[in-house]
Formats: C-alpha cells, structure tokens, sequence
C-alpha cells in the first residue's frame, strides 16, 4: 500500500497563471509547462548531470504524470503561488519497485528498465533521504492510469457500486414479482411449465452469453452507449433473475400455506396475500438467493467484455452514464499489464473486492436478522 | 327460520376424482349447522365450496347450484374477495399472522376499509376480541406476537380475526381438533354467544361436538349427503341406518 515519493521543493509565479479572481485560469494553466518546471526542480538535486542523455535518464525516474499532479496541486492551493512549496511527487513505477526489492538486479544492464547509473542515483537519493516510500493514498482516491504509480482503484470501487445498485434495483422487483406470478397466479400448463423450464436454464448458461445478449439488445438494439454503469448493471441483471427467482420461489413455498389461507379467508385478494403476508415472511430467503446472485454479479468479468467494460477509463464516474469500469475488469486489466508494479495493485484489488464483497454480505446478513421472524 | 345458504345438486371433482356428489343442503341463519363424517368424506370440501376456498386447489372444480342470499356464490359477476368478507373462515390449525395480536385483528379491516380512523380501528380491534372472550388475557399484550400464545388463545385470536371483518357467516373447519378439552370448552361455549349474530357452519370430527353445539346436523359418507336434520333427531333418531352406525362408531 506503499508509494515512493520524491519531496521537492518547486516554487511557480502566479502573475501569468491567476486570472483577476484569484483562481488558477484554465486555459493558461492548460498552456504552462509544468512538466520543465518539475523535471527543473527534480534536476537541482543532481547538479552533476549535465549531458543531454543523462538528463533524460534522470527524469526519467520521476513520474510522467508529475506535472499534472503539480497542476492539480496548486489549482487546489492557490496560495501556494509565489512562494517555494514542498511537494511530494511521485517516483515512477520502477523506483517504487526497485525500493520495495522488488527489482531483479542481476539481469543484464541493457534488458532492465533501469540503468546502472539511474540505480546509483536512486542509491543516492534513498541514503539522503529525497526518496520515501509513503502512504500510497493516491491508489484510494483516483481512476485508472496507464502508469501504475498513479492508477487508483477508486473508479472501478464506484463503477461496481453503480452496477450492482441498478442489478440490485432491476432484478430484486422483478424477480420477486415474477415469482408471486408464477407461483400464485400462473394457471398450470403447457406455457408454465415452459417459462420454469427457461427459468431453471437460464440460471445455468454462462455468464458470456449473457454479454453478447447485452451487446446485442441493450447497445445495438436500443443503442445505448458502452461502458457504462447502467448497462452493465442491466446486464448482470438479467443473469441474476433467474438464481433470484429460483431462491425466491423456493422461500414463498417455504411459508406454510396456512398463513395464505388465513390472509385469503379474510378476504384478502391474492395479491394483498402475498404482498402483506407470504412476501414478507420469505424476505429473508429471498434476500439470501439476491445476496448469492450479486456476489456473483459482482465478481463477473465476462459479460461485462462485451458491453466495453474492459474500456480504459482515467476518470472515477460520476453517474450511472459515465464510463466506467469494474472492479473485476480492474484486476483482469492490471493483471495483464507488463509493468511489475500493477502486480501489487491487482493483488490489492483483489483484497478490495473481498471485502467489498464481505460488506455486501454483512449488509445482507444484518437485513435477514431483522425480517426473520420466529413461529 | 330464512335460509342463508341454499346449495343444489354441488358436485366438485378434484382432477378427476369426485369429492362430492351430488349434494343439496340448505343452511339457516343465525344457527349452527355442523357437518359430520368419516375423513375424506367431503364435508370440508364442502364447507370451502361456501367462501369459494377451493379456487385456490390446482384441479378443483365446482358445479351445482350454490345461493348465498340468492346470490350466486360461483357467479362470475361475484368476486370471491367480497364474499369472503361476507363468509369468514376459521381453519383447523390455529394459524395466526406471525404479527402483533392487534395487528391480526386489525388486518381485515384494514383491507377491507372498515375503519375510518385510528381510534375506530382500535374499537374494533378490542370489541372483536371481547366477542370472542379474550380480551381479559391479552388487553395487556396486544403488542405481543400472536403466536406467542397457546393454541386455544390462538385459535380464539383466529375467531376474533373472522369477526373483525364483520361477516354474515363463520366457517369453521375443524376449529377444536388441535386443542385440548378446556380450550375446547371455551371455544364451544363461544360458539353458542356467536350464533345469535352470525350464521356458523362447523365441521366437526367429535360426534359430541356436534351434539352439543349445534342445532342442525349433516352427516356426510363417501361424498354423499346421507342424511341432514335437526341434531337432537340425527343422534336420537336417526332415518338411516348408515347415520346410525356411524354415531354409534360402527363405521367411520
């Protein structure tokens, strides 16, 4: 959960960046250079670097993205202009690796990503003290990146908790209704039997051919866009139905008849029925059969493929029509990154999905304690 | 005495089996009537043909001439939601809402819009509680879960649901079988309270249940109506010999 960061001290004149309000003007801002500005401040720890090649070793070692976090930093800090102010900035990947030992040293200087001379400099640094290994808060609080020290996880947490709200929010009504309709309204025969028939098998196909129907339907049929929350929470919807139908007839079954005989002699239509009496006394089985079929929605990569999901998105979504993507596709896409030090980050969002998982199941557990009712 | 039900020629398969055949009886109001036979008669079948309980059995089908009021009972024009408000229901096994006492109570009113404000709701509640003789047990716990109390309260508490809703008649299937003697006795001597405003139809296993609650007896064999009469007549005197030898326990 550790990032290496590299303090420096960098001081920016405000005069051509401030518009007259006082705030950081965009368009200058956008105009300013301040990769050079940091690169210039990095480069004053090493005066000793002068040729053109080393230089280009050395800033190397910080991160590509440093001059954004540096811009976001003093859009933030307005009063930080004019002065010098010390900033940590993030160390790139290979730092990060190579001080946490996780850098092999022995192959040969020209197959490794970092020089013998970048590795004395790195030395250099760590015994004086310009590079620590920090708190990586940064891995909580921002979106995907194409360089590891600033890719986060908070936009795939968000975009999984969209999704699973809009599955949670489709598939819970709709399979509890369908199963009052099956169970208490359906006439027996040939078409009943067919729609159980589809229902105990749709709970059975693989969850990618759910994504293609997706594709299909929802993105070439209706023309929604991709990658975005409400689809796949749509989606995934439509695999959870089934397993919740199944677990919500089983528990409506499981109320012992009488208690619908009671409600109907009083005169109770069959709706109030099973609304009143029967749904709510199977709450806490339909709740479990709902909690399995989110974890499973939740943990599922494939079908979330073929809507775009897997898209690379640099931004934490802000509402169910944003892109986004998952926390699954997340590892999966991390995963298969070549950089060593997304290995750490899928390991810990893999941890993230656990426990985003434990919540879910926790939430579920507290809500089943409190609709349980003892007879 | 005016005829609250009239039933003629009831005939209900269950798929393709028959239940009854072929079976008119005419049922009086402000009295009790109980049916009597063997299990598997049809006796409850049909005491569920009266308030249309059978629509809920998968392959259960009524035929016949089945009047409440004149009205017909099977008529499409009739929702068997209003005539179950009208015929209430008391089942064999006490089965109240897993709910508060005043909340099983106050369930049918409350759908049924009988009650135009909290106070009258309450009135109702703890009116039909003291009809049926249970007020002074549970005034203290109306909050308490209903199935906190003992089979005969439950079973009092199940009587107390069906007149809540203010019906014309209670069918009761069964309603002692699962209590024991003292709850029994209450629940009889309630039964004779309740026949001045309500027309009662009681099924019954105990020939002596019969005798003692009720005025008027059928008694049903192989879903046939063998023989229907005043009670003191069915036990004493009866016409057929099949009467005889069932309350006598020659057959059943």
């Amino acid at each position: 959960m550790q990032q290496a960061y590299i303090p420096l001290k960098i001081q920016v004149s405000g005069e051509k960046l401030l518009n007259s309000s006082g705030a950081v003007d965009a368009q200058k801002a956008l105009l300013f250079n301040w990769d050079s500005k940091v690169k210039k401040a990095f480069r004053e720890n090493f005066p000793e670097v002068s040729s053109r090649s080393d230089k280009k070793e050395l800033n190397r070692l910080i991160s590509s993205n440093s001059g954004y976090d540096v811009k976001q930093f003093f859009i933030k800090n307005v009063e930080a202009f004019n002065s010098e102010t010390l900033i940590f900035i993030t160390a790139s990947d290979d730092v990060d690796q190579y001080l946490k030992g996780r850098f092999n040293t022995d192959i040969p200087e020209e197959d490794r990503r970092l020089t013998d001379k970048q590795l004395k400099w790195i030395d250099g640094m760590h015994s004086e003290g310009l590079v620590k290994l920090k708190f990586n808060k940064n891995f909580f609080t921002s979106a995907d990146s194409r360089e590891p020290e600033s890719s986060g996880i908070l936009g795939a947490v968000v975009g999984s908790a969209l999704t699973m709200f809009v599955t949670v929010l489709l598939s819970l009504p709709l399979a509890v209704m369908a199963s009052i309709y099956l169970e208490y309204f359906a006439k027996p025969g040939k078409l009943t039997d067919f729609i159980e028939v589809n229902i105990n098998n749709l709970a059975a196909v693989p969850s990618i051919v759910f994504g293609l129907l997706g594709l299909s339907l929802f993105l070439s049929f209706f023309g929604l866009p991709r990658s975005i929350p409400l689809v796949g929470g749509m989606v995934l919807a439509l695999m959870t139905i089934p397993t919740v139908i199944i677990a919500t007839r089983a528990s409506i079954r499981a109320v012992p008849p009488s208690i619908k005989d009671a409600a109907l002699g009083l005169g109770a239509s069959k709706m109030q029925a099973a609304l009143h009496h029967v749904v709510p006394l199977a709450m806490p089985g339909i709740l479990t059969g709902t909690i399995i079929g989110t974890a499973q929605a939740l943990g599922e990569t494939a079908p979330l493929l073929m809507i775009g999901m897997v898209a690379f998105i640099i931004d934490v979504p802000t509402s169910f029509t944003s892109p986004s993507t998952v926390l699954p596709v997340q590892i999966f896409m991390w995963a298969d990154s070549a950089e060593r030090a997304f290995y750490e980050r899928s390991s810990l969002a893999i941890m993230f999905l656990v426990a985003f998982l434990i919540l879910i199941n926790l939430t579920a557990i507290i809500l089943r304690r409190k609709f349980e009712k003892k007879w | 005495m005016r005829n609250k039900f009239e039933t003629e020629n009831v005939v209900v398969h269950y798929g393709t089996k028959i239940a009854i055949d072929d079976i008119s009886l005419n049922i009086e109001s402000n009295n009790i009537t109980s049916l009597i036979g063997p299990s598997g008669c049809g006796k409850s079948t049909f005491l569920r043909c009266l308030n249309r309980m059978n629509d809920t059995i998968d392959g259960c089908a009524v035929s016949g001439k089945l009047l409440l009021d004149n009205e017909d009972i099977y008529s499409d024009n009739l929702d068997p939601v209003d005539l179950r408000a009208k015929v209430g229901m008391v089942f064999q096994k006490p089965n109240p809402f897993p709910k508060s006492i005043f909340e099983n109570i106050a369930y049918g009113p409350k759908i049924h819009g009988l009650a135009k404000s909290k106070a009258e709701l309450n009135d109702i509640v703890l009116e039909s509680l003291e009809r049926a003789g249970l007020i002074d047990e549970v005034r203290d716990r109306l909050d308490d879960s209903a199935t906190g109390l003992s089979g005969g309260q439950q079973q009092r508490i199940c009587i107390a649901r069906a007149i809540a809703v203010n019906p014309e008649v209670i069918l009761m299937d069964e309603p002692c079988s699962a209590l024991d003697p003292i709850a029994t006795a209450v629940i009889e001597e309630l039964l004779d309270q309740l026949s001045k405003d309500f027309t009662i139809v009681i099924v019954t296993h105990s020939m002596a249940q019969a005798a003692r609650v009720s005025n008027k007896t059928a008694f049903f064999h192989l879903g046939k109506l063998v023989e229907f009469g005043e009670t003191q007549k069915i036990f004493t005197n009866p016409e057929e010999e099949r009467t005889q030898n069932y309350i006598t326990g020659r057959i059943g």
